[in-house]
This record gives structure tokens, sequence and C-alpha cells, in this order.
């Protein structure tokens, strides 16, 4: 019992990481219909800039989180020129190998500057330890949790609550009519890109104490991403969470009930069987074949 | 088509290679040797994504079950790798025919991500049934192709080989394309619903493209496991299902010729990048992405005349106007 | 018997009936036009007899055969061709292969013959000199025309045609009159013709069908119609000024 409480609070947090990337996912792609691939890149990014900001250049912590996410920002304003302007009228495919391409390149570059040994990042909460039922829990996954639901809560009050969401939500559902309308479309295409690093680098900064980071740890990521978003609902933000949450606690029970080599079966063939049974996912919305 | 561009294709293969052959060092040959059966299995992916429009990302499981077909059934069960060869191919046949009854009924991203999904499972299998696949540590000591008493151990008579192959790939493939079954797999892709109207049995023709290009992969795959004469499963992670996607791509997608120059940009670039140092992956990257941003027809389509190219960059919207304007 | 009988066909939309108990048949090289207002059903019904939508409710049959459920590609080598509203020629291919993909709907047949079959086609709806080109060069109502022709390879039975004059010029208008008028009287194909040009359907048609929000309102010979109070309520009384005969 005391177990499984471990067990499911680490999953909760492992799975919060996968859901603010799977959101972040998302997002760009209600915004601008790119399935972007370097996600799990961006992710890694998130991580790497916390080990610069706090472990090499040694910033307290809320200075170095601060920095690690004005660096995020402004890679997902520099991916929104380098990429989307120049591929947005390709097909989906080239898309999808342009965003693999530059992937590569971020992984590279992440090598040359960290090169390939595995970093821990700190947490400021890492000495914290909670008592529930017998069980000892990190104070960190519990932040996890707690950081997850309060960007979520951001999230709903961004998109519900302010001019600027509405306008990116009129965006991601008609583009034409949302420019004539008068709204700055490319700016805020940009800012559903911002808002993808963003929830990366945030994904990358909890995930970082709770893992040996290195930098060939972006595609797995991405995987459960996609995992998550496919089970979730393909374009749903609900979706997105419910999925990034599933995946994290079927791979931690997964691990430790069933095999821990064959953890990940479980939530790419629960993925497949969504595909087949259910492509909308959990929280079905109508399927339109972007594609 | 007539049958001239098929020997024609496969004559300049066969004549480039054979000279290259005589000119490179031992490494470089390895690495065109790479190239040739990357080729073949590219030439494949362009039937399911090139005719077809499948997004497939689980190619590289395709190659890998070939590959793991014959290296199990020389090692384990000492079958002759001139048996093996085929029983893999059909062997893999049958996997592409049981993923893509259920599989092929998505289309687009669905279709991408179910296939990668696939590609990963593959890999997480051959990672872990250990008994079977020897895990992450991989098959070894698999044997030599002998043709006629000489093995093909180095790696010119081995290329001189794989050039064969890949130039009789390349010959069908065109025959292919040039037949009744290019032309509906194309069809398919273009329209569904119009190739229905059209008598084509849609779910039929693109099962037919993902086999074929299955069948393909498996040939590379199990080339792969004789030249290398050792395999594992990194050999056929999905990172190598998107290499092949981006060879096709880069090379120029619907076309024999560009699966054949994408995979020789795609293994070479690495290479020629070396000067960058230990950059050279980084803008390996960048250059790919270069290219679909400024070569959006990819290599093949460099020479090939604006009105040529199979893209349909004229809607009909387009074409109303264009017709209502040259009304008198 | 009819070649072609649909009875009682009924497709709902969410809340709205596109059709309602529509009866429609068509006899062996008979000229069959359904017109209504926009939105009366007629593309629906298309979609229900070719298969690209099952209907809900009622039954169709080509000569006797109950094809009410079958999938689209069984019904066209059943003998059933269509064309699209605005044409939808596989851009990927020459003109030619557009052709030489229908002519295939017969399998076992060569290359060769294939070949010989689509230019026989081309020829006859004058497109022969256009065989190699590519879609993208084409006028529109040549485009059109390429789409018919890939339907003709079909060697259809019945041509279910969806607005084939719209968009063409009054030239164009004319050919494609008579080349229907020979499809029927020379190649014994039966013609259903959807269409908004009303000179075209009152010179083409033996028997019209009028539907309006889903309903067949009348059917008759063209002078009935022309003289039906229903029809010019419902549509002609409108439509026939705009149409500009």
């Amino acid at each position: 019992m005391t177990d499984l409480i471990q067990l499911l609070i680490n999953g909760l947090a492992i799975g919060s990481v996968y859901a603010l990337a799977a959101i972040g996912f998302v997002i760009v792609y209600s915004a601008t219909g790119v399935v972007n691939f370097a996600a799990g890149q961006f992710v890694m990014f998130g991580t790497f800039a916390g080990v610069a900001m706090l472990l090499n250049a040694q910033l307290p912590w809320p200075v170095g989180y601060g920095a690690a996410l004005l660096a995020m920002a402004l890679f997902g304003a520099l991916f929104f020129v380098v990429l989307y302007l120049p591929l947005r009228a390709s097909p989906v495919v080239t898309i999808i190998i342009g965003t693999v391409a530059i992937g590569i390149t971020m992984q590279n570059a992440a090598l040359l500057a960290f090169g390939s040994w595995p970093f821990r990042l700190p947490s400021p909460v890492e000495s914290v330890n909670l008592t529930i039922a017998g069980a000892t829990i990190s104070g960190h996954a519990v932040a996890v949790v707690i950081v997850t639901a309060l960007m979520v809560a951001l999230l709903w009050l961004l998109f519900f609550r302010t001019s600027l969401g509405i306008g990116m939500r009129a965006v991601a559902q008609d583009i034409k009519a949302a420019r004539l309308m008068g709204l700055k479309v490319n700016r805020l295409l940009a800012l559903s890109w911002i808002l993808a690093a963003l929830l990366a680098g945030i994904a990358g900064l909890m995930l970082g104490p709770m893992w040996f980071a290195d930098t060939s740890m972006g595609d797995p990521i991405a995987l459960k991403a996609f995992a998550a978003t496919i089970i979730g609902g393909f374009g749903s933000l609900p979706g997105a969470i419910v999925g990034g949450l599933f995946v994290g606690l079927s791979e931690v029970l997964g691990a430790s009930y069933v095999s821990s080599a064959y953890k990940d079966l479980i939530s790419f063939g629960i993925m497949i069987l969504f595909l087949l049974v259910r492509p909308q996912g959990v929280f079905g919305e109508r399927i339109q074949d972007r594609g | 088509m007539s049958i001239r561009v098929p020997l024609l294709v496969g004559a300049v293969i066969l004549i480039a290679g054979l000279t290259l052959s005589m000119l490179l060092t031992d490494y470089h040959l390895r690495l065109l040797n790479l190239a040739a059966l990357s080729a073949i299995a590219v030439i494949g992916l362009n039937f399911a994504f090139g005719y077809a429009g499948l997004i497939s990302l689980g190619h590289a499981a395709f190659v890998g079950a070939g590959a793991y077909g014959v290296a199990l059934l020389t090692t384990l069960f000492a079958w002759s790798p001139w048996l093996a060869l085929p029983a893999a191919v059909a062997g893999t046949a049958v996997l592409a025919m049981l993923i893509g009854v259920p599989l092929l009924r998505l289309k687009g991203h669905y279709l991408a991500l179910a296939t990668l999904g696939f590609n990963v499972s593959f890999s997480i299998v051959a990672a872990n049934w250990i008994e079977v696949t020897g895990g992450t540590n991989g098959i070894s000591r698999i044997p030599e192709l002998q043709i006629a008493g000489h093995a093909l151990t180095d790696e010119r008579s081995y290329l001189w080989f794989a050039l064969l192959v890949l130039a009789v790939s390349a010959a069908v493939a065109a025959l292919i394309h040039g037949s009744r079954h290019g032309r509906a797999m194309i069809a398919v892709r273009d329209d569904e619903t119009a190739s229905s109207m059209t008598g084509i049995d849609v779910p039929r023709v693109k099962l037919a493209a993902f086999v074929l290009s299955s069948v393909y992969a498996a040939v590379a795959g199990g080339l792969f496991a004789f030249h290398m004469r050792f395999i594992s499963p990194e050999d056929f992670g999905y990172a190598h299902s998107i290499t092949y996607l981006a060879m096709l791509v880069v090379g120029g997608e619907g076309s024999i010729v560009g699966a054949i120059l994408g995979a020789l940009l795609v293994t070479f670039l690495p290479e020629w990048l070396r000067f960058l140092g230990s950059a050279y992956l980084a803008f390996f990257g960048l250059f790919v992405l270069a290219i679909l941003i400024f070569l959006p027809s990819g290599l093949a389509g460099i020479r090939r005349p604006r009105s040529f190219r199979r893209h349909g960059l004229m809607k009909w919207p387009a074409l109303v106007a264009a017709s209502k304007e040259a009304r008198p | 018997m009819s070649l072609l009988q649909a009875t009682e066909i009924a497709k709902r939309y969410g809340g709205l009936a596109a059709l309602a108990d529509v009866d429609l048949s068509v006899g062996e090289a008979e000229f069959v036009a359904v017109i209504g207002p926009n939105g009366a059903g007629k593309s629906t019904l298309l979609n229900v007899l070719t298969g690209l939508a099952l209907p809900d409710k009622g039954r169709a049959l080509l000569d006797g055969w109950d094809m009410t459920r079958a999938a689209t590609h069984k019904r066209v080598r059943g003998g059933l061709g269509r064309t699209f509203q605005h044409g939808r020629p596989f851009e990927r291919l020459s003109v030619l292969e557009n052709v030489m993909t229908g002519a295939a709907i017969q399998s076992g047949r060569s290359e060769l013959e294939l070949r010989e079959r689509a230019m026989a086609v081309l020829d006859q709806m004058g497109l022969a000199a256009e065989a190699q080109l590519p879609i993208g060069s084409l006028s529109y109502g040549h485009r059109r025309m390429v789409e018919m022709c890939r339907a003709l390879a079909c060697e259809p039975r019945v041509l279910l045609l969806d607005e084939p004059a719209a968009g063409l010029n009054s030239a164009e208008v004319d050919q494609l009159v008579d080349r229907l008028t020979d499809l029927r009287t020379k190649h014994r194909i039966a013609i259903v013709l959807i269409e908004h040009n009303m000179g075209m359907v009152m010179r083409l048609a033996e028997r019209i069908i009028v539907l309006n929000f889903g309903c067949k309102i009348a059917e008759g010979t063209p002078s009935e119609i022309q003289s039906d109070p229903a029809v010019l309520s419902a549509y002609l009384g409108e439509g026939y000024r705009h149409a500009g005969v």
C-alpha cells in the first residue's frame, strides 16, 4: 500500500511532465497544424537551460528559472521564424521532417555545449520529504503536480478569460476569419510557439531533478507526449492532460507491477488501440484529416 | 511505359556504381554499400508514400523484420542464406499485411503516429526478447553470402552484388510505376473518392503499396544483415524510419531516381560535413531543413520543368479563375 | 425492368432530412434529369447511388443487383459511372494516364490494350491531342472532359453527371450536349443529369425529376414539368429566368 502511494505520486509527477509537453504540442498543432517532432527536444532544451543557469552560471533558483524560461521563450520565437514561416505551406510530411531535422540540430548543439555526461538538476524543494500514510513522498514530485495544476489553471484563464487567449483560439479555429476580424494572426501564431516552448521549458526544469538528464532525453519524451496526445484526443487540451497523466502512471505502475522492460509497450499498445478503435481519443474532438 | 526506361535506370546504376567501386577507398565503399541498401528501402518507401501517400514512420521496423528474419534463420536454424532471404521477405510481407489491414484505415498524421508506435513497439520487443533476438547485444556471426563459391566478404564484391540488387529493384519499381498498379496508387493519393469512382479498390491498393514497400524494406534489411554480419535493435529504431522518409523527401518523393539520390546524399552528407568537426550533425539538420525550404520537390525536381512536376500545384479554384479570365 | 432503380431512399444529416423517400428509376439508354434548388438533395442522391454515403432507408438496384450497401468500386465495376461537381481528375497523372486508370476496370488487359482503349475514348470526346499533357496545363472545361473520359473508359451503363455544364462557356455547353446525345444514342448509355442550366436540361432530358428539401415534388416530361404549378412555385418561377436559357 505504501508502495502504491509512492508509485502513484511518482507516476503523476512524471505524467505531469508529459502532460505539459503534450499541451505545448497540442497548442502548436491546433494553432498552426504543425505536428512538431522536435517537441521532446524542446523539453530537453528546458532541462539544459536549467543546467546552464543553475549549475553552470550558479544563479539562485528564482533568477535561474526566470532566465531559463526567458531563453526558452526566445527559442520558441526563433523556431517560429526559422521553421514555421518558411515551411507553413508545405505538405505535412515535409513539415514533420523539417521538425525532425531541427530536432537533430538541437540535440547535437546541446551535445556540443554540454557533452554527453548526464547532469542532475537541483530542485528548490529537494530536501523536503513528506510522509503520507507511512509512505515517503519526495517533495519535488508533489511540487511538480502542484505546479502543473497551476499551469493548467493559468492556461485556462489565458484561453478563456483574456482577449489574447481568445484571439489565439480564434486563430486555431479559423485562421481566415481571424484575419478578417483584424487579429494580428502572425503575432498570435508566434505566441503559440512561444507558449509551447515555455511549457516545454517548465516541463524540462521539473523533469531535470527526477532523471539524470542527458542530451538524448528528448526523443523518448516526444514519443510519450505523442502517445498522451493520441490517447487523450488529438488537438484537445484536457485530452493532453489526461493522456499525459495516464502515460506517466502506466509507465511507473507498469514498470513495477508488470515488467520494466516492456513498460513502454503498455502506453504504445494503448495508443495504437485507441488509434484503431477510437482515433479521436478520450476527449473526442471532431476528426479532421489535416494530413 | 516502355521497357526502355527501367532498363536505362538499371544500366545507369550499374555503370555509375561499378566505376565508383574502382575508385573509392574501402571506407567509402562501405558507405556506398549502406547507401545502396538504404536506396532499396527508400525505393520501397516510395510506393507507400511517394505514390500512395501513406505516411509511414515504421519503415525501419520492416527493414528490421527482414534483417532479424535472415539472422534468425541462418544462425538458429542454420538455413542457407539464399533460402533465408526469400523466407524472411515473405514473412515480412505477411507482417505488413497483418499490420496494414487495421492501421491503413487511418490517414495523415494519425497513420504517421500509429506506424511510429509500431516501430517503437518493434524496437522494444527486439531489445527485450533476449532468448530470440539476443536483446541489445543483437545477433552476431551471421554467415556471409556466397555466389558460385566466392564469398562476398570484402566491401567491393559486396557492393557489386548490392548494386545488382539495387538495379533490379529500381527497374522493377519503374515497371510497376508505369503499370496500372502504379497509376492506381498515384490516383489513390490524389483523390480517394475519385479513385473509388474509377473502379479502384482503395483499401486494397493501399495495402498492396504498403506490403510492396515492406518487401523492398525486407530485402534491404536481409542484405544489411549479410553485409554487417551483426545486427542489433538500434539499427532499426524509428529514427531510421524518419531517415528513410527524409531520404525520400530530400531526393524527391514520387521519383525512383529521387529515392536513390536522397539515399546517397543523406548517407554521404555527414561525411562531407566532417570538416565541421564535432558540429557536423548539428549542421546536418540545418542542411536538410534548407533543402526542404529551397528545393520543395527534392533533388529530382531540380531539372524537371514546372509543368511536369507531379504536384498538382494548380487547384481547381485557380483554374476556374484562370479560365474565366481567358474567356472573351 | 429498369436498369437503375432506387426506392424510398432516405438520408438524414443530423436533424436535417437531405432525402426523404425518394424514388428514381432509369431505363436503358434513358436520359433523366434531376433538378431542384441548391440544397434540395441532388448531390446527396448521387452520393447514395454511388455508395459515397449510405442511406438510412431504401434500396438501390443496378440491373436487378442490390447494391444498397456495396462498396463504390464494386458499383463502378457493375456499370455505374459518375463525374463530380467541379471535376476531379488525378492531378499527378497525365490526361492519357487518367483515362487508362478507368480502362483498367477490367483486369487482364495489357498496357497496350489499356492505352488503345483510352485513346479511343479521348478521340471520341475530342481530347486526343491533349493525351500526353499534365492535368495542370488544361483549361477548366478540358479538365472536366478528362474526368468524363475517365468515367467512360470504365464502360458504364449508367452515367451520373453532377452539373457538367457549370463553368463552361456556351460553345462548350453546345459541344457537351452533342457528346451526351451521342453517348445515349450511339453507345446506349443511360444518363442521370444534375444541372442548373435549364436550357440544357430541356434539350436533353426525356424525363425530369424535381427535388425540393429532399422530397420529390414532381416527375414528368419537360413539357409537363414546365407547366407543373408546384415546380413553378418551388423552383422554376425564379430559377428559369435566372438560368437564362
